[in-house]
């Protein structure tokens, strides 16, 4: 068992702080994320821990042994890195390159023995890159030779392993396929694995925890529940994101949504309604929210997708039980909900007998002066499932003055229009 | 544990028995041109002969040998030729290597004694006993040039180093420029010096232009262990000199002290040139040409690199120093003017051939 232990490391390049009072400590067989954005530090501490660069403040132990007291050779006998940046402009082989991964371990009058050579090849064999063996290291595409570098700090033969973004240059097929060996290598031999990710998705599916960098700080370490919250995903990335776990692989998975809404704010404070259903609101309430309108929604039932969007949006919806006709009660919270909005829009949503009473709050909402469109880029014949009754409360509804749309950007320019109307009447009230 | 021995392997190992073979062939090849270079001259002697001569220099070898020469032919090669044969052949071990270290340092291609001036820093030094070391005891001199060339190496190396050094380390871009610019500044002084020498001129001119005026079994006696043991401390850096072309940090990590190895390689190529240089003044293109013709031939590790371009380079120089012997004479040219007639080509051809490649 080792424990590698960092104690209130701090940097400077130059004058400038680049780490700041970081500590932490990893034990044998854990896969640790490091996250962060670009330029929070995280190249900087796995440069610290692999004692290129010794810190003004602070210590990295492996064990009881302090790192920077060790020799280079010492070192890297315990300690492997695979950097981020791993071109080379010279033609050595593959094999020569892995058993660059020996030099700790050679004295040095000595060449590499046929031990030497065995371990190099089962770190290939490893990384699914021994029959590269003989191929000069420039001709390699950045995915094989991401792999050779990886079996090279293998034959190092470490007990700590640091990787620099080893995921970023590969195809999915790769990336799961490095993330499993590198898992693997975890729990088999007790290796210790500190890896920068960028994705966060890769991350929580494969990291036992996860440290969140920020400025050269730690903002959160632990499990990967604690540290991946959206609230800290905001704090750290200025990125609202919704944070679920995945019913399938159990593990934590990221959405990130854009950060237009933060930025747009002009459109605050103008609230559409959506009343939508089996899936025809999903794409408008997300478009609505980037184009940094207030969005609510309702009715719609419990499990269906637009529900589930509405939720992962944070939206504020009414909703009712799976399947069934929407009661009284929903029905006037709708109502209460809809009178707050400068505009409400109806879906081309399939109109059945459980949310037929959605149709008569958008005519309650034209009632009470509220601009209704209707989308109906299907029409409504193919979707009414009440025998006409849909048909005609639609057709009584554009009486009403409800405008029709055939398309989502037809709709956004009218809302737009709608806007600055708005905006115009209440100057013109503010000045009279 | 490990499993059988596979194609990959053996053939990884054939590689050593490999090196091995070119490293003889090298050897014979060095022989030959020093055997064919001692026969060529104003006295012609037949290459049998020639190498009979030398080779029954050699205790206890030399007895199987019977002698069909004249005395004056022995003491011709003996006395005058094989040692400038020798001094040649240990100039282009040192130049090569020396190239060959510099290039690998600093992982750049144009690297070499001269393009860093470590050269032009060994001649001043070496210059300044020549002009002005009147007080010398002919031994005394012999010790003098190359320890003031050292020191001249040394402190160019030292000015180069500080003049391109930034905040973040040592810019390769920088290094070279730097470089370029106190080569030219001490090439401008030598001349000065020559210019005002006077009486000195002519001794001064031939031994700048690589002329090895000085060619007494002395000078070697002195040069040859030095550069055979650089060479040896040099080679035992080989293998970390194959991790530093991945970079520094790389490097680091792979448990080589990046600083320390620098120091000290660069103080040993800084040594050997500077004995190269008081020896055969600036030959140039040598440190150049042949560690990038060793490279194109037989790969880029330094195991093998190192060696094979000391052996090449002797024998190179050794042919070029025979050539400006024999080519008009009995004018006897400056072996730099061979070296540079045939490396100026190349260098232009490298210079093309690596377009893409940018410091």
């Amino acid at each position: 068992m080792v424990t590698l232990r960092i104690y209130g490391v701090e940097c400077y390049y130059g004058s400038v702080k680049v780490l700041e009072n970081v500590s932490f400590s990893i034990g044998s067989g854990e896969l640790v994320g490091l996250l962060g954005p670009n330029g929070s530090g995280k190249t900087t501490l796995l440069k610290t821990i692999s004692g290129t660069l010794k810190p003004k403040v602070g210590a990295v132990y492996l064990d009881e042994a302090e790192i920077y007291g060790m020799k280079s050779r010492e070192v890297a006998k315990n300690i492997a890195v695979v950097p981020q940046n791993t071109g080379t402009d010279f033609d050595f082989t593959a094999l020569d390159v892995v058993l660059m991964g020996r030099h700790p371990h050679i004295s040095r009058f000595k060449f590499e023995s046929e031990k030497d050579l065995a371990i190099a090849r089962s770190a290939m064999e490893l990384t699914n890159t021994w029959h590269l063996a003989e191929r000069h290291i420039n001709e390699l595409s950045g995915g094989e030779r991401q792999r050779v570098i990886i079996a090279r700090a293998l034959a190092q033969q470490p007990k700590v392993l640091l990787l620099d973004e080893p995921t970023t240059h590969l195809d999915i097929n790769n990336q799961l396929e490095i993330m499993d060996m590198l898992k693997g290598l975890c729990s088999e031999k007790g290796l210790i694995v500190l890896a920068v990710f960028h994705d966060f998705n890769l991350a929580s599916r494969y990291c036992d925890s996860v440290i969140l960098l920020n400025n050269g700080k730690i903002v959160s370490v632990g499990n990967l529940d604690e540290v991946l919250t959206s609230e800290n995903i905001r704090k750290v990335f200025h990125v609202d994101a919704v944070v679920k776990k995945h019913t399938l692989t159990g593990s934590l998975y990221v959405i990130p949504i854009s950060q237009k809404r933060a930025e747009t704010s002009i459109n605050k404070k103008f609230r559409v309604h959506v009343i939508c259903g089996a899936g025809t609101g999903t794409q408008l309430m997300k478009t609505l929210i980037e184009e940094g309108y207030d969005v609510t929604a309702g009715v719609i039932h419990v499990l269906d997708t637009d529900y589930e969007t509405a939720q992962l949006l944070k939206l504020p919806v009414i909703s009712e039980a799976p399947f069934s006709p929407i009661t009284e009660e929903n029905y006037r919270a709708n109502l209460e909900m809809i009178s707050k909005a400068r505009a409400v829009v109806l879906t081309a949503v399939p109109f059945g007998y459980s949310n037929l009473r959605n149709l008569e709050a958008a005519k309650e909402a034209l009632e009470l002066g509220i601009p209704t469109f209707i989308i109906d880029d299907v029409p409504i014949k193919q979707r009414d499932f009440t025998m006409g009754k849909a048909e005609k409360f639609l057709s009584e509804l554009e009486g009403k003055g409800a405008v029709y749309v055939r398309s989502q950007s037809q709709l956004l320019s009218l809302l737009c229009k709608l806007r600055e109307k708005l905006k115009q009447k209440e100057a013109s009230v503010r000045v009279h | 544990m490990y499993s059988q021995k596979s194609d990959v392997e053996t053939r990884y190992f054939k590689r050593f028995v490999k090196w091995a073979s070119i490293i003889f062939f090298l050897s014979v090849c060095l022989l030959f041109s020093m055997t064919l270079a001692s026969a060529v001259g104003p006295m012609p002697v037949s290459v049998e002969n020639a190498l009979g001569i030398i080779v029954h220099q050699v205790p206890i070898l030399g007895n199987l040998v019977s002698g069909q020469w004249t005395p004056l032919e022995e003491n011709v090669i003996v006395q005058l030729r094989f040692p400038r044969v020798l001094s040649a052949a240990l100039a282009g071990v040192a130049l090569s290597t020396a190239g060959v270290v510099f290039q690998g340092i600093f992982r750049n291609p144009m690297a070499d004694p001269y393009v860093l001036g470590v050269a032009s820093g060994a001649g001043f030094g070496a210059l300044l006993v020549i002009l002005f070391g009147v007080g010398f005891s002919s031994l005394g001199l012999f010790y003098a040039i190359p320890f003031m060339a050292f020191i001249g190496a040394i402190f160019t190396l030292l000015l180069v180093y500080t003049i391109a050094r930034t905040n973040s380390g040592i810019p390769i871009l920088r290094l070279l420029l730097a470089g370029i610019a106190v080569s030219s500044f001490f090439s401008s002084i030598i001349s000065l010096m020559i210019a005002m020498a006077g009486e000195g001129m002519h001794v001064a001119f031939n031994w700048l232009f690589g002329g090895f005026p000085v060619n007494r079994w002395e000078y070697v006696n002195v040069a040859a262990p030095i550069i055979l043991l650089c060479l040896v401390a040099i080679y035992a850096f080989a293998r970390d000199l194959n991790v530093m072309l991945l970079g520094e940090e790389q490097a680091e990590q792979l448990g080589v002290e990046v600083e320390t190895m620098k120091k000290r390689l660069l103080i040993l190529s800084s040594l050997i040139t500077a004995v190269a240089v008081s020896m055969s003044g600036i030959v140039g293109f040598v440190g150049l040409i042949v560690p990038h013709m060793m490279r194109i031939l037989i790969g880029p590790d330094h195991r093998i690199l190192i060696p094979s371009s000391a052996l090449a380079g002797a024998s190179l120089l050794v042919l070029c120093d025979a050539a400006a012997r024999t080519i008009l004479r009995p004018i006897v040219l400056p072996t730099g003017i061979v070296t540079a007639m045939l490396g100026a080509p190349f260098f232009i051809y490298l210079l093309m051939k690596s377009r893409k490649i940018t410091v």
